[in-house]
């Protein structure tokens, strides 16, 4: 398995769409320009904008790479010679899966470095009234990297499932929006103001909320930005959370991924 | 213990509008450590499928197979074999060279051996020019000598190669039957599968033959080219001995030097006895046979059973 996590490394810094992604990655440089705009809180913007590139970098690494990785294995038949060797199906799908997700939490620490230079030259330059909190920002970084984790666990299991990449790659997308709202939608039904809505589709909002992953509970930029303390708890169950949910969907693909027909 | 086996081994495909296609039906095979085996048939005739099922690939609608005795869903029963798919593909990212020694580490070789290998079989294979270069800039002929290298490297027991001459020019065939020859006298089992008959002639001992799915055919190749022995090509030396004695012999050919005979099987005894007793000088005798072709295609467009 160690050397299918080694070749699928490989394989990622050698696309070209990673390389493309990666340029995005230039954007870092013109953070403290646009942050100066704000002409107040430039610290507190710098760290927002540096968050959300990092976010979007590795949502776009983890949709496309992710949702293709498997997919495009089965397409170009790298499966059938790679298959036909002594290894098993379950060690492929994981170690395909484990050189993806080391991959996304090597790009969220580089990324994450690059944000740091950028926090500090900017605080600097535009001192900010609060503490910049850098354990804040590190356990925010890695909460994201394991959303993303989370959400190639997914991308995995839509291609065990699919001959075409539309569905891990749209499916995949059309799941980090869905699991982004989720709390919200959980909250509003079990709030006075959603009494109008029938009790059928409650309930179905309710299960629905208990399968589809939670990205809300990983998101902690808010305290990343204004140096709020964190909860303790809440990232112990997020964390549990992020284990179970990836060893299940691991689970089910490899599943499905040891009983699909290579034709 | 057979190098391959397979027993009543079925496969049904659901196609278009839930239409049930019989790709593979009943097939009861064995291969024997050592045996290089010929899988002919015509295209779409269940050889790949036949290959898919052996190596896992796809799982059968019923029946069994199994390598070196141990079923084929263990993932061990891969660790004697050496597989070449039909138009293999490789990560084309890796180099030549990167893919050889991903495989041997897959079958835990150690690392002096597996550097010795990956140089032998490059260069065995005539890559070792392009051993660096990514597989993305290959001609098809150069990834094919790649599935070759890399089903050699750990010098397996068995080799199982689906089309293996596929996409090589008259050079690179000539290389791949010298390695199978090669391969057959180092006593490994290579089972492989093509629609080149002469391929078979050339290398195999025994050969089946799959037509809609069915193995219509199973016999060694020297029965099957005794078997098409259509008769004897005999030539004599033209006013030596006593040709009038030939006479009842109907002379294909004949000029100043030589007269040549058709002689049909059924009478070539007699046609030497009269050689024999006219002192008639023999300049050359050549056995007139059907090729492994026309038996092929005997079977495939006669459904002719063995």
């Amino acid at each position: 398995m160690k050397t299918i996590v080694a070749i699928t490394l490989k394989g990622i810094f050698r696309d070209k769409v990673f390389q493309g992604i990666m340029v995005t990655a230039l954007m870092f440089l013109f953070i403290p320009i646009f942050a100066s705009l704000s002409m107040r809180q430039v610290t507190e913007l710098t760290i927002t904008l540096s968050l959300s590139l990092i976010s979007f970098i590795l949502l776009l690494l983890s949709v496309f790479l992710g949702g293709t990785s498997l997919w495009k294995d089965i397409e170009r038949r790298y499966t059938f010679s790679v298959l036909g060797l002594p290894l098993s199906r379950r060690s492929y799908l994981l170690g395909r899966f484990g050189g993806t997700a080391l991959f996304v939490i090597i790009a969220a620490s580089v990324l994450g470095i690059a944000a740091f230079c950028v926090v500090a030259y900017s605080s600097s330059i535009y001192p900010s009234d609060r503490p910049i909190v850098w354990g804040s920002m590190i356990l925010c970084i890695l909460f994201d990297a394991l959303k993303y984790i989370l959400l190639i666990a997914f991308a995995f299991l839509l291609s065990t499932v699919s001959t075409s990449f539309f569905l891990p790659v749209f499916g995949t997308i059309a799941m980090f929006v869905t699991g982004g709202v989720t709390q919200q939608v959980y909250e509003y039904i079990h709030s006075p103001a959603s009494k109008t809505l029938s009790p059928f589709l409650k309930q179905t909002a309710t299960a629905l909320y208990y399968i589809i992953p939670n990205f809300g509970a990983f998101d902690l930029k808010l305290y990343a930005i204004y140096g709020l303390p964190l909860p303790a708890n809440g990232l112990l169950m997020t964390s549990a959370y992020f284990v179970v949910y990836v060893g299940l969907l691991l689970s089910v693909s490899s599943s499905i991924f040891t009983r699909r027909e290579m034709r | 213990m057979n190098a391959i086996e397979t027993v009543s081994l079925s496969k049904q495909f659901t196609g278009k509008k839930r239409a049930r296609v019989e790709a593979l039906k009943q097939l009861d095979l064995q291969v024997a450590p050592g045996e290089v085996f010929g899988f002919l048939g015509p295209n779409g005739a269940g050889k790949s499928t036949t290959i898919k099922l052996i190596m896992g690939l796809l799982r059968p609608t019923s029946g069994s197979a199994s390598i070196m005795g141990m079923d084929v869903a263990q993932a061990a029963s891969r660790r004697v074999v050496g597989f070449l798919p039909e138009n293999p593909a490789f990560y084309d990212y890796l180099s030549a060279e990167e893919y050889i020694r991903f495989v041997g580490s897959q079958f835990n070789m150690d690392a002096s051996l597996l550097n010795r290998r990956t140089e032998e079989v490059l260069k065995r294979l005539d890559l070792w020019e392009a051993r660096k270069r990514q597989m993305r800039g290959y001609s098809k002929g150069m990834v094919q000598r790649v599935g070759l290298a890399q089903t050699l490297v750990h010098d397996p027991e068995v080799y199982i190669l689906d089309e293996p001459m596929s996409g090589l020019d008259p050079i690179g065939r000539a290389l791949v039957k010298e390695i199978i020859l090669d391969l057959k006298k180092r006593g490994k089992c290579v089972f492989f599968s093509t629609h080149i008959t002469d391929d078979v002639e050339k290398v195999c001992d025994r050969v089946g033959v799959i037509v809609q799915g069915q193995l219509r055919a199973l016999d060694s190749v020297e029965n099957i080219m005794r078997s098409g022995i259509e008769g004897y090509l005999v030539q004599t030396r033209q006013h030596v001995g006593n040709q009038a004695a030939l006479q009842e012999f109907k002379a294909i050919r004949s000029n100043e030097q030589f007269v040549e005979y058709l002689v049909p099987v059924a009478q070539f005894q007699e046609f030497m006895a009269l050689v024999g007793e006219s002192s008639v000088e023999i300049t050359l005798l050549e056995t007139k046979r059907r090729d492994l072709e026309a038996f092929f295609l005997d079977i495939v467009e006669n459904g002719k059973s063995a």
